[in-house]
């Protein structure tokens, strides 16, 4: 009786135990055992396109393959070294050492290979070479537009610029081919493939206009290489809602054959230093000093000068016992009686010193801060720079009277193109961006970015104004070579002097030019800069003809009319 | 109880012979034999393609032990088990001898790390399969002649100094899992020969002592008792066979991914034609397919030891429940080594797995089941 029980008791024990097994844990243990009898091949997703504001293709993708190789699935060894390494031009020992090596599951052999190529290996019929569609990313403008496009690593994902800043909508999802295979990753006869459909990226449509960004490339193209200068850069604005229509940044490199190997030489060419970079803007900044005092002034503020008030004309100002000089010796007479109009026309410097302490800095950092100075200015792009302005509370009156001409301020190139364009478009900020629209992967839906406006430093009443005293600028001013026949241009030169650990670096200069047109009602705005040019180097010479230069493109792009 | 059958029962021959014996026991076993030859084909023909560029090799190595076994299993029907007494010390002889030609060098073969086959060319034959045997052979002889001593512990001295020298001799090799079932099988014939519990609690002391000192003894038993316990602390290396049993059975769920579906037998599953071969069953046939397995399994122990029970002499009773223990125990361990309740051990599933020495013996050893079961 007692040995039935006993039997009994342990077939009870060996049938508990495989329903347990096989009905509670089994699926678990089936989620376990999944990975080991199945491979997957990627399917990669097609990168979605980058295009101008004109849906002309910038960044597209030329459909490319991935080698893969199962050693252990490999029936002729040598045979496949060399076939592998004669189609694809490796090397054929390396390879044959690691076909050899049946530790290793999976080789990647080649990345980014042509169709053709492909074709040829999948006629020789190896066994155990595997192919999976990847993506080459193909820029159609080669070097244009390379800092702000930015690169992609070998796999696709985006390492800088636009394709980094966008590389989640531009990615889109991987998908994959699994199957079920042996052990060793040999294919079972009765494979079951599970394919997982890729999802395609979206499109990004940007804010630039191919057309002008051409232009503008081409043009400091030949101011770099006129003016013998270290770095040229150029931002062109729409006004209206800070769209940016260009961005150039010379030397740059080849977006179709990024120098991977020299990482200084890369991290260098592909720095957008529109965007990245400060620099001491000098007297463009008088813009902004001129525009808080036409503002106050009409707001009714009595320390604010009045536009026909004329400024005291002695060459230097004494503040906190430091003598402030204008870059001007005075001794033609062209800086004395001016009014704030002529003024702006000479550059005069201690003009502006007279108008950043009348209004105090309270009152002028209130300005400052309306035109975006000392914040990112919110473009859509990554490593913005802050700038450099002195806290409100350290800031002593030799700072602000230095301040009032641009100096002691350091800005990047967009934050001055930006408090620049919102000086003259009625007195509007809005967040600069690069993005006009998500395309989505079929092409069919566009998700339109919206402008969005920030703060409105000053009035449509100053702004305008100010528009028309920085057009006598380009008329009759020291922005004359930027002066286009029939076309109401505006403008601001600005030559500053470059430090270097703290001190002023003897001979070296950043000249620039900020203009825009039509000035009644600004449509377009550029900036240029040229860091160091050898020999000439006043703004005036070197970079308010080439904003000349952009700006007749421009009216010959868009056939805009001469205002007669 | 029922030994108390068998008080006043002495040794006769039997002089009719019936023609016919236990037929379903006889159904059973071909049935199970034909179910091994397609199991083996399911588990092994990837693994025969792959390895030996046949799919059918293993099949066709069990055909001839088919053959072979079948041979035996008739073979004995003209020999009347009674005539296996006199086999009482010859058998023995004959296992000690086998078992110790496995430690010659140039006869004993060694795979997967231990000495548990003596070959001759090609032929390799397992001597623990045929030490079982003898055992039992030994005991339901000894018992037979000597119930009267059986009460003392000197009367049963004899059956364990064999039962202990075939343990020793097969735990060398090593070979936990039959050196195990030895053990088993010496107490069950022990118990059965009618001892008392005071002597049968005397035997059972030691061994339940030498059971822990076995493991102690060779660390590589503490490490598959660890793998035992949890089989994914060491998932590559001593918890994998186990883990790759578990999947097999969790792939199988209920119902089975159906016959030759399995996925574990692409290497993933070693000895997946042997040893665990239950872990493709029940893949293949779910856990219906696996208690049907198992209620056939019973069928034929239940016959067994109905056999046993219906047997007039003292011999008989011994030698088929004996054969039937050997069976029973087999598949018990089997089970719960592929199930992972016990720690892994290499012991074949019995008329199922891979494997001509135990196949063609455990069908022998049916074949005097049934010869009993004919004579009675």
């Amino acid at each position: 009786m007692s040995a039935i029980l006993a039997i009994a008791f342990i077939f009870c024990i060996i049938f508990a135990r495989f329903f347990y097994i096989q009905a509670v844990w089994g699926s678990e243990l089936v989620y376990r055992a999944t990975d080991q009898w199945n491979r997957e091949i990627p399917v990669i997703a097609a990168r979605g396109q980058i295009t101008d504001r004109n849906g002309q293709l910038i960044a597209g993708n030329r459909t490319t393959y991935s080698v893969f190789v199962r050693p252990n699935a490999v029936t002729e060894t040598e045979l496949c070294a060399l076939t592998l390494s004669e189609i694809l031009e490796i090397d054929r020992i390396e390879l044959l050492n690691k076909l050899s090596s049946k530790k290793v599951s999976e080789i990647t052999v080649a990345r980014q290979v042509e169709k053709e190529k492909i074709e040829e290996l999948t006629a020789r019929g190896l066994s155990g070479v595997y192919y999976s569609r990847d993506n080459s990313r193909t820029y159609t403008y080669n070097d244009a537009l390379c800092q702000v496009l930015g690169f992609t690593a070998t796999d696709g994902t985006g390492l800088s610029g636009i394709e980094k800043y966008y590389d989640k909508v531009l990615s889109g999802e991987n998908g994959e081919i699994a199957y079920t295979t042996d052990i060793v990753g040999v294919q079972t006869e009765n494979s079951k493939i599970v394919y997982r459909e890729a999802v395609a990226g979206d499109g990004i449509r940007l804010t630039i206009d191919m057309d002008i960004q051409l232009s503008a490339e081409q043009a400091m193209r030949s101011v770099y290489q006129s003016s013998g200068a270290k770095k040229v850069s150029c931002v062109v604005l729409d006004p209206n809602d800070f769209g940016v229509l260009a961005m150039v940044n010379y030397p740059s490199y080849d977006l179709n054959d990024v120098p991977r190997e020299d990482t200084e030489k890369l991290n260098a060419l592909s720095r957008n230093s529109l965007v990245s970079d400060i620099y001491e803007p000098g007297s463009t900044f008088k813009v902004i000093t001129a525009a808080a005092n036409i503002e106050e002034y009409l707001r009714g503020n009595n320390k604010a000068f009045s536009p026909s008030y004329v400024f005291n004309g002695s060459r230097t100002r004494s503040v906190d016992g430091t003598k402030i000089k204008c870059w001007s010796d005075h001794a033609n007479g062209k800086h004395s009686n001016q009014t704030l109009a002529s003024a702006l026309n000479n550059s005069c410097n201690p003009c502006f010193t007279d108008i950043a302490l009348a209004l105090g800095k309270d009152k002028f950092y209130e300005y400052l801060t309306g035109f975006g100075l000392g914040n990112v200015t919110g473009l859509d792009f990554n490593g913005e720079a802050l700038g450099m302005l002195v806290p409100q509370s350290l800031v002593r009156d030799c700072d602000l009277a230095r301040i009032g001409f641009g100096q002691t301020v350091a800005v990047s190139g967009l934050q001055l193109a930006c408090a620049t364009a919102a000086a003259v478009n009625g007195g509007n900020y809005y967040v600069p961006h690069l993005l006009k629209g998500i395309v989505s992967s079929d092409g069919k839906k566009v998700e339109e970015y919206k402008p969005l406006l920030k703060q409105k430093p000053i009035s449509e009443q100053a702004s305008r104004t100010l528009a028309a005293m920085l057009e006598g600028v380009v008329k009759e001013g020291s922005g004359k070579k930027a002066y286009i026949e029939g076309y109401k241009v505006g403008g601001k030169t600005g030559t500053a002097q470059k430090y270097e650990d703290g001190h002023i670096a003897a001979g070296k200069y950043v000249s620039s030019f900020v203009g825009f047109f039509p000035s009644d009602r600004p449509q377009y705005l550029a900036l240029i800069v040229v860091d160091e040019p050898v020999g000439t180097y006043y703004g005036s010479a070197v970079a308010a003809p080439v904003a000349k230069e952009i700006f007749e493109d421009i009216i010959k792009i868009k056939n805009i009319q001469r205002f007669e | 109880m029922k030994t108390k059958l068998f008080k006043g029962v002495k040794n006769k021959s039997v002089g009719k012979e019936k023609k016919a014996g236990d037929i379903p026991l006889l159904i059973c076993i071909f049935l199970m034999v034909c179910f091994g030859c397609v199991m083996i084909y399911s588990a092994s023909s990837y693994v025969g393609e792959v390895q030996y560029g046949d799919s059918l090799f293993f099949v066709k190595k069990q055909l001839v032990g088919v053959v072979f076994g079948a041979l035996a299993f008739f073979g004995v029907q003209f020999l009347p088990y009674q005539k296996l007494i006199k086999l009482k010390i010859p058998a023995v002889a004959v296992a000690v001898v086998l078992l110790a030609l496995v430690f010659v060098p140039g006869i004993g073969v060694t795979n997967y790390g231990a000495t548990r086959w003596i070959g001759f060319g090609s032929f390799t034959l397992q001597p623990s399969e045929i030490a079982k045997y003898a055992f039992v052979i030994f005991a339901a002889a000894y018992f037979s002649k000597n119930y009267e001593k059986v009460k003392t512990f000197r009367g049963v001295l004899p059956v364990l100094a064999v039962g202990i020298l075939f343990c020793l001799l097969i735990i060398a090799e090593p070979n936990m899992s039959i050196t195990m079932c030895v053990g088993l099988l010496m107490l069950a014939m022990i118990f059965l020969s009618g001892t008392n519990l005071k002597t049968f609690a005397l035997i059972m002391v030691p061994f339940l002592i030498a059971v822990p000192l076995l493991i102690i003894l060779e660390p590589y038993r503490l490490q598959r008792l660890s793998a035992f316990i949890d089989p994914w602390a060491s998932p590559k290396g001593d918890g994998y066979q186990l883990i790759q049993s578990l999947y097999a059975l969790g792939n199988g769920g209920l119902f089975g991914v159906g016959l030759f579906n399995s996925t574990q037998k692409y290497r993933f599953l070693p000895f997946a034609e042997s040893d665990f071969i239950m872990s493709v069953m029940g893949e293949e046939l779910g856990f219906f397919g696996l208690a049907a397995f198992f209620l056939v399994s019973g069928f034929i122990v239940y016959r067994g030891f109905k056999i046993a029970a219906r047997c007039k002499d003292r011999f008989g009773f011994l030698l088929s429940s004996g054969i039937t223990l050997v069976y029973g125990i087999q598949v018990a361990i089997n089970a719960l080594v592929v199930s992972g309740t016990i720690p892994p051990t290499g012991l074949p599933l019995p008329l199922i797995s891979s494997g001509n020495t135990s196949l063609i013996i455990t069908m022998a050893s049916m074949g005097v089941l049934y010869s009993v079961s004919r004579s009675n």
